[in-house]
């Protein structure tokens, strides 16, 4: 196996694979499941155990399906095409964001509806606040000069981003799986999934910069910590960060002014230090309006985060030379 | 409950609903989507998995215009098509339909020199990002598009009826939100149909959860005359196991950028069908498809629920992935790919009949009451044929508007239909469960009304549905009260409908006596062009209905023969 990308690197680290997780249980074996049920009017959540029988290359939602036909006939839990498509039948299974239709069935499986959405019952969430965001981004292309007509100039390397993030079904898993969104209001990070969506127009070459700007200016996208989570969980395999939430954030660190203060900043300190200084990152990012705030900086001092006397007197090294000539190499690229 | 007043009511978020709203709404009339599902992410439009070229759009030559012609009369609809309307749509998807998405920002696949991907051989076609998922993207952008639009969604909300002005025409619609539990109605001066055509109606089924008949018997309630339901087209290869794939396709088109397509073989690892080979002009060869399996099945080497393989084990991993996702399903169950083949089935997918509908209008027989997309009689679909639909429509609907009134409330029919549908929410005692005659009826369809049928099962099937109504309809009970969220009570409100549509197919399917293209009657084996080269239109009398027979405009091909086997004809 090779370690390409973050969802390799998670099912290695899990001693899994494909192979593996098809061949786990054979037809007719029980496969215990226990579901989250949460029910408002009944008041509150409670799981609920099933046995389902095994039958070959079983999913997810096939063991669902089962419950609501033989065992929980008032089960609630959304799906509509069964082959990912549609992208409406994500869960949590044993911790991990699946989509149902996708996802082999494991020997024990704890079944639990989507983190960071409300939900309305059982597995079945609200997806109106994703909704809100994505239409807030206005996920849509706006022309500075007329369409040309059919075929319009266009190439797959203008379009090698875009493209993988038109492969977004909507699932909402990486919404799911974002720490940052699960932080709730402390950030305004628009979350992956909107990222993703608004990615396939704003990683479009055809689309108007004034307009990426002005979407990209909503979506607080450096707050994303670049974990890697939402594409460990991605069913359709997009590389989210790498080729996503990157390239947007290149880009709206170009065409928003000040939005990427803090990476400009941290980047410009290795550059000239080659380390990060705290000091000197809290110096160029807040300037003087730091010192408004001395007991926090008196903080930060004792308890050795930064030192003025570093920051200001250190002088450069031979590796500080060598950090600079590889990020601007970096640059360049 | 919620009162909405609007111009035009669209049911259904699909390629055909969603065109309609945004045609509408460049004319300036108001519409309102109400979707049984999410607009653009359920229905069948999402499983587009490619779109074909029409005319002489990116260099195809005359051959190959006349040839996607002969494909979509022949191939895909056996002549049972309003051939001038294909004409039309032909020019319009030529001239209009792909520099309209491509305008919105579809993206046609590119390879690196920036030329557009496209399939090789006598009919082409290209893909949105990639083949074997362009729906996903396509439907979108048509979702994004109404949102831009600010056109007004009613999502998860199942409409049960139309409703009537006081002239008797249709003007409204009374749905449920099965979210939240509550009723709605639409008010308006006309009523747009756009429900689809891929209803999950038989054990394997390729629609969408949600797909139950509903566009068929609500309109046939209202008296709509209906066309051709008998004409049910199948998927050949979709993958066996699990269930829940059972629309997972091994699609046997010609893929994008190669020489190559799908191969199939049979239980004894013969190979009975490779596209390419066996048939070049069949583009999209689901009907020369089934019956290479049919001729197998006889043969007692497949069964139309198993026991047959395709796959892609002549092709490069690399050959296939460039522009294709149909390798995913095998790495997904963890077999090799390309070297494993995949146990694959039978299973129904789109219907080539449906509502009759003038398709210069898309007026039905009802007035008021329009029809797009594959609810309507008038041809077998394609993503591209659901749009133009969503186009005739709205130009349709614009015309008649001015002499069509705002609905008023209706009450009484209101009030009925709100009693119809709380009664199907009783808990009873020892009830049956929706879910459970749902799988019944599939069974029934699928024994009884599946590839191959004949007056005595689907007499037989008739009966069935007549006891499911006797017996079972009145002993459906939910186990769960409450109104919302409560998908067993939208089962038992699906039910009737299933029934009621079922009940049509079969006595459609009674009615045509011979075998065409993929309908097959074991007692009518030949295709007989001298009786029943006609629609099969059923009309609703008084007492019940009739069937009558209409001829069809012959302007552009014909069949060359009067009466042969069906399955040695190749379409």
């Amino acid at each position: 196996m090779s370690l390409t990308d973050a969802r390799r690197l998670g099912q290695f680290e899990h001693h899994d694979s494909l192979q593996a997780r098809n061949t786990r249980l054979a037809v007719g074996d029980m496969v215990s499941v226990r579901v989250r049920r949460f029910d408002a009017e009944a008041g509150g959540a409670a799981f609920q155990e099933f046995q389902v029988p095994h039958r070959k290359w079983m999913r997810v939602l096939d063991a669902l399906n089962w419950i609501a036909e033989n065992a929980a006939s008032d089960l609630a839990y959304r799906w509509f095409c069964g082959s990912k498509m549609c992208g409406t039948c994500a869960v949590r299974m044993n911790g991990r964001e699946v989509l149902a239709c996708w996802e082999a069935v494991e020997p024990v499986m704890t079944i639990e509806p989507l983190r960071n959405l409300p939900v309305i019952r059982d597995l079945v969430v609200d997806r109106a606040p994703f909704d809100r965001k994505l239409a807030e981004l206005e996920p849509w292309i706006e022309r500075t000069a007329p369409y040309p007509g059919f075929p319009e100039p266009l190439s797959h390397k203008g379009m090698k981003n875009a493209s993988k993030a038109l492969d977004c079904i909507g699932c909402l898993a990486c919404y799911s799986a974002c720490p940052v969104i699960g932080l709730g209001d402390l950030t305004d990070f628009a979350g992956p999934a909107p990222l993703v969506q608004l990615g396939q127009t704003a990683l479009d070459p055809r689309n108007d910069p004034a307009k990426v700007a002005r979407s990209l200016a909503r979506t607080g996208i450096f707050n994303c910590v670049s974990c890697y989570k939402c594409e460990e969980v991605c069913p359709a395999s997009i590389p989210i960060v790498t080729r996503v939430i990157e390239p947007l954030k290149v880009k709206a660190a170009a065409l928003v002014p000040g939005m990427a203060k803090h990476s400009h900043a941290l980047h410009a300190v290795v550059a000239m230090r080659g380390r990060v200084d705290p000091g000197a990152l809290v110096l160029r990012v807040q300037g003087f309006r730091a010192l408004a705030n001395l007991p926090r900086l008196l903080r930060l001092f004792l308890r050795g985060k930064i030192d003025p006397i570093r920051t200001f007197l250190k002088r450069t090294t031979p590796g500080a030379t060598a950090a600079a000539r590889i990020l601007r190499r970096g640059d360049r690229a | 409950m919620k009162v909405i007043s609007t111009d035009v009511a669209v049911i259904g978020g699909g390629a055909a609903g969603c065109y309609a709203a945004l045609e509408l709404n460049r004319r300036g009339i108001n519409s309102v989507i109400v979707c049984k599902g999410l607009v653009g992410k359920s229905g069948a439009s999402i499983f587009a998995g490619n779109l074909v070229l029409s005319g002489r759009a990116l260099g195809n030559t005359e051959d190959n215009a006349r040839n996607t012609a002969e494909f979509l009369i022949k191939y895909h609809n056996q002549f049972l098509i309003d051939q001038p309307w294909a004409r039309r749509c032909g020019q319009w998807l030529e001239n209009v339909y792909y520099p309209e998405l491509e305008e919105a920002g579809l993206y046609l696949r590119r390879d690196d020199n920036g030329n557009v991907v496209t399939s090789p051989g006598k009919i082409r076609s290209v893909a949105a990002n990639v083949q074997g998922n362009s729906g996903v993207p396509f439907m979108d952008l048509r979702r994004k598009q109404v949102i831009r639009a600010g056109i007004p969604r009613l999502e998860e909300t199942v409409v049960t009826a139309l409703l009537r002005k006081r002239d008797g025409s249709v003007g409204g619609v009374f749905g449920l939100n099965y979210i939240t539990g509550e009723y709605v109605v639409v008010l308006a001066r006309a009523v747009i149909l756009a429900t689809g055509y891929s209803d999950r109606l038989h054990t394997r089924s390729t629609g969408t959860r949600e797909m139950s008949g509903d566009g068929i018997a609500m309109a046939w309630r209202l008296g709509a005359t209906l066309v051709n339901l008998e004409m049910q087209w199948w998927h050949t290869n979709d993958i066996a196991d699990p269930p829940s794939w059972q629309r997972m396709q091994v699609y046997p088109n010609p893929m994008l950028g190669s020489e190559k397509s799908a191969r199939m073989v049979n239980s004894a690892g013969e190979e009975f069908f490779n596209q390419q080979q066996d048939d070049p002009l069949a583009y999209g060869p689901y009907t020369v498809q089934l019956k290479a399996l049919t001729k197998q099945v006889h043969a007692g080497k497949a069964r139309y629920d198993g026991g047959y393989f395709a796959g892609f084990d002549h092709c490069d991993a690399a050959e296939v992935d460039a522009y294709t996702t149909y390798g995913k399903s095998y790495r997904q169950l963890g077999l090799r790919f390309p070297e494993d083949l995949v146990e694959t089935a039978v299973t129904a997918h789109y219907r080539q009949g449906g509502i009759d509908v003038d398709t210069h209008t898309m007026r039905s027989s009802v007035p008021g009451l329009y029809v797009a997309g594959g609810v309507g009689g008038h041809s077998n679909g394609l993503i591209g044929l659901a749009t133009f639909d969503g186009k005739v429509v709205a130009d349709g609907v614009a015309a008649d508007l001015p002499q069509l009134a705002l609905c008023e409330l209706p009450e009484q029919q209101v009030d009925t239909e709100r009693r119809r549908i709380e009664a199907l929410r009783a808990v009873r005692p020892d009830g049956v469960s929706p879910a459970k005659v749902k799988e019944k009826i599939r069974a029934v369809m699928w024994e009884k009304a599946g590839v191959e049928k004949d007056a005595a099962s689907l007499r037989s099937a008739l009966g069935d549905i007549a006891d499911m109504r006797l017996d079972l309809l009145p002993r459906m009970s939910v186990s769960r009260g409450s109104a919302a969220v409560n998908y067993e009570w939208l089962d038992a409100i699906d039910v009737v409908n299933m029934l009621d549509t079922c009940e049509l197919i079969v006595q459609s399917s009674l009615e045509r006596q011979e075998s065409r293209g993929p309908f097959m009657r074991r007692d009518f084996p030949r295709q007989d062009n001298g009786r029943w080269l006609v629609a099969n239109v059923m009309r609703r009398t008084e007492n019940g209905f009739r069937f009558e027979q209409r001829p069809y405009d012959l302007s552009i091909f014909k069949p060359d023969f009067a009466v042969k086997d069906n399955l040695e004809v190749a379409w």
